[in-house]
């Protein structure tokens, strides 16, 4: 198992080496002005556009410009972020923990509620229950996430005035950009390093906001798993160790707990990691709508500004996350199916 | 012979998409105890539905229309009707008095379950109480399970008098609390791997721990008759049990059931197609078509003399071992469930079909002594009981 893991993650050196060569390949189509033109910011830069070229070596051939980029990020040096204002590894830092924060009470909360829903509505099917959350599930999953965000945003802050957006309250984030001294970030996410800091009302605060956030999450990305593992419960329920569980004389909540729930579980394994994976990139519309500046929001303001050392680290990133998260959910499928053995 | 299970105008269907499928037609059959029962008939004539509608497994679209089931577990006392008892009061007996092995020993084993795990559950459904009150008598005789034997002894005293009582169930969710039950479950893996090796394989202590996917076909059968074994069933029901296995374990696992037969099991109700196996291990015998009994009686009967031209005619269609020329075979095939064929389901096949054939059902008679045909031909020739 250990030589497993270790073979799994030395692979790993070969895809982001494979990522970082399409992501590379893919922004080379664009003409070294094109990309200049996204260092200019204003109109009398425009006229520095060919010694802007020169500086970043755009003229180069590309297997030159990789290998430049390759020994700049060997030695840790991802470049220098246009939209964050800052080096691409501290921006990172930055932003990262806001996203992290979110999916850190999201995803449990995705993987319970939907393997529970889906369990309940798959064994009973047909019934009232299954109806009504698969009506949910539909719109959820196909009302446009930012429009579902706003709706949300309407009720809860416009008219109830419950919770805001924002990650703090600003009272709050200014009292904590002005003592530094006094509160650590020690994560960079507000509602730990409140507790860290022995500030539980700093926790309780950043928790409001991320009321609605995780709500939005959940309610978007919980249809899919529901369904997955609604499906796979039906299929089990109708095979025939359940019939030999039955006339076994077990009652119908171990069948389907005990016997049909963990072979269902087999494909939700799937994906319930890949959704979390996934949310780890951050959601640019929940993002937006709810001020809370994280990847996703990131990523989409470098996009739009042709952010070049950004969209390398941030695919660079999202390359890892995806080897780690299938390395776990291979760890996963050992566990719940003993028929996978793991070499 | 005092019966010990009857079933009386069992009727169950099948609500697909192509429609009502009637399944089983008002299906009568009685079984003796002390007796092996054989029910023979072709593949998708419902000898698996009748099976599984007398213990009430049928899996949905299927639903049981009607008829009684009739066990009495002891001889002499008064049946109980199987169909109206509670879904609870099922549970205790599916597993305890009736048991069923099945057809697919691939598909009938839950593949992420041990072995141990799915043969001990039989201890764990039926015998909880009374494992419960061993172990508290073992306790109070100073043997000590551990740290947690006071616990054991409040918890495991409760079990042995009622053990599906709420608070059991309430107590499994708590931390610390849930554990009440180790002993018993030690002791179901213990009885486990008692009756896994009485089942004559080996290493039954390693066996346990081990998943469906690491057994050969015999073994994984065996498993499955261990399951259906294990509390000692008045009624054991082999639903084609033998059918995929290969001829030399399928012999021995026949070998095994009559073994088991004689030692501890009353009855058995062996469904298969298989007419040799029904010649070699039963004494009575029941044919089944499209859903009905047609004919039933002592083997050696049936066999020899038999009345009714389906089972005339499976009979000549087995293949022979000094046999020249062609199989015989039975005309036409068999009838879509979802349109009957009217009076005798048969009636569009026999050879000896009568204009009354296509309009009345025929009803099962005794024709001679403790030989059943349900046939208006047959009737007819024989005319009554001689």
């Amino acid at each position: 198992m250990t030589a497993y893991i270790i073979r799994r993650l030395l692979f790993l050196v070969f895809v982001l080496f494979g990522v970082s060569i399409l992501i590379f390949g893919l922004l080379s189509t664009f003409s070294p002005e094109r990309r200049a033109a996204a260092y200019v910011t204003t109109p009398q830069q425009a006229e520095n556009i060919p010694l802007i070229i020169k500086e970043y070596g755009l003229d180069k051939p590309i297997y030159v410009q990789y290998g430049k980029w390759i020994q700049q990020v060997a030695q840790g040096n991802l470049g220098w972020s246009l939209v964050a204002a800052r080096p691409v590894a501290k921006a990172f830092w930055n932003y990262f923990p806001t996203t992290l924060e979110l999916n850190l009470f999201a995803s449990p909360l995705v993987v319970i509620v939907g393997i529970w829903l889906g369990t309940m509505s798959g064994v009973y099917r047909d019934s009232f229950f299954d109806h009504s959350t698969r009506i949910a599930a539909i719109v959820g999953w196909s009302l446009p996430t930012f429009l579902f965000a706003l709706i949300l945003l309407m009720i809860f802050y416009g008219y109830l005035d419950l919770f805001s957006p924002g990650i703090l309250s600003s009272e709050l984030a200014l009292w904590v950009a002005n003592n530094p001294d006094q509160f650590v970030r020690y994560t960079g996410m507000y509602s730990i390093d409140g507790l860290l800091n022995g500030r539980p009302d700093i926790t309780l605060n950043a928790l409001n906001h991320l009321v609605l956030p995780v709500l939005t999450q959940v309610i978007v990305v919980v249809a899919l798993l529901m369904r997955v593992m609604r499906s796979g419960m039906i299929e089990e329920m109708s095979k025939d160790y359940v019939i030999t569980a039955k006339a076994k004389g077990a009652d119908f909540k171990t069948i389907y707990q005990k016997h049909a729930k963990r072979n269902a579980l087999i494909p939700v394994i799937t994906v319930a990691g890949q959704l979390v994976a996934l949310s780890m990139e951050g959601s640019i519309a929940v993002e937006v709508v709810f001020n809370r500046q994280g990847m996703g929001w990131w990523l989409a303001e470098s996009a739009t500004q042709l952010d070049m050392p950004v969209l390398m680290s941030v695919c660079m990133f999202v390359g890892l996350v995806f080897v780690i998260s299938n390395l776990i959910i291979d760890i996963m499928y050992a566990y719940v199916d003993p028929r996978i053995r793991l070499h | 012979m005092a019966v010990l299970l009857t079933a009386q105008d069992l009727t169950t269907n099948f609500y697909t998409y192509e429609g009502v499928v009637r399944a089983l037609d008002k299906f009568t059959l009685s079984i003796d105890h002390g007796c092996t029962f054989g029910l023979v008939g072709e593949s998708g004539c419902g000898k698996s539905v009748t099976v599984r509608s007398m213990l009430r497994v049928i899996q949905s679209p299927g639903v049981i229309e009607g008829g009684r089931v009739l066990f009495s577990e002891q001889a002499g006392t008064d049946p109980i009707d199987l169909l109206e008892l509670s879904e609870e009061e099922m549970e205790g007996i599916r597993g305890d008095s009736i048991s069923m092995i099945f057809q697919e020993p691939n598909a009938a084993l839950n593949p992420v379950l041990t072995i141990g795990y799915q043969v001990a559950e039989s201890f764990l459904f039926h015998r909880t109480a009374q494992m419960s009150t061993r172990i508290c008598e073992k306790i109070d005789g100073g043997v000590s399970f551990g740290l947690l034997t006071p616990l054991y002894r409040a918890m495991l005293s409760i079990a042995a008098k009622s053990p599906k009582s709420r608070f059991l169930k309430a107590c499994s969710r708590i931390p610390l609390l849930r554990r009440w039950d180790t002993p018993v479950k030690d002791e179901a893996m213990r009885r486990a791997v008692d009756i896994i090796g009485k089942l004559g394989i080996a290493n039954p202590e390693e066996i346990v721990t081990r998943y469906p996917h690491n057994l050969s076909g015999g073994m994984k059968q065996r498993i499955v008759i261990a399951i259906a074994l294990a509390c000692h069933p008045t009624l054991l029901i082999a639903d084609e049990a033998t059918s995929n296995l290969d001829v030399t374990v399928q012999a021995q696992i026949l070998q095994l059931l009559n073994d088991l037969k004689k030692e501890s099991i009353s009855s058995i109700l062996l469904i298969t197609h298989d007419l040799g196996v029904v010649a070699e291990t039963c004494e009575k015998v029941g044919v089944m078509y499209a859903g009905t009994l047609c004919e039933t009686g002592k083997v050696e009967e049936v066999f020899s003399r038999p009345l009714h031209p389906y089972t005339q005619a499976l009979l000549t269609s087995v293949p022979k071992f000094h046999q020249e020329g062609e199989l015989q075979s039975i005309e036409g095939s068999v009838p879509n469930l979802v349109y009957p064929p009217s009076g005798c389901r048969f009636h569009p096949r026999c050879p000896k079909a009568m204009e009354q054939c296509s309009i009345e059902k025929p009803e099962l008679k005794e024709l001679r002594k403790g030989h059943f045909v349900a046939c208006h031909y047959a009737e007819a020739q024989v005319g009554g009981l001689v």
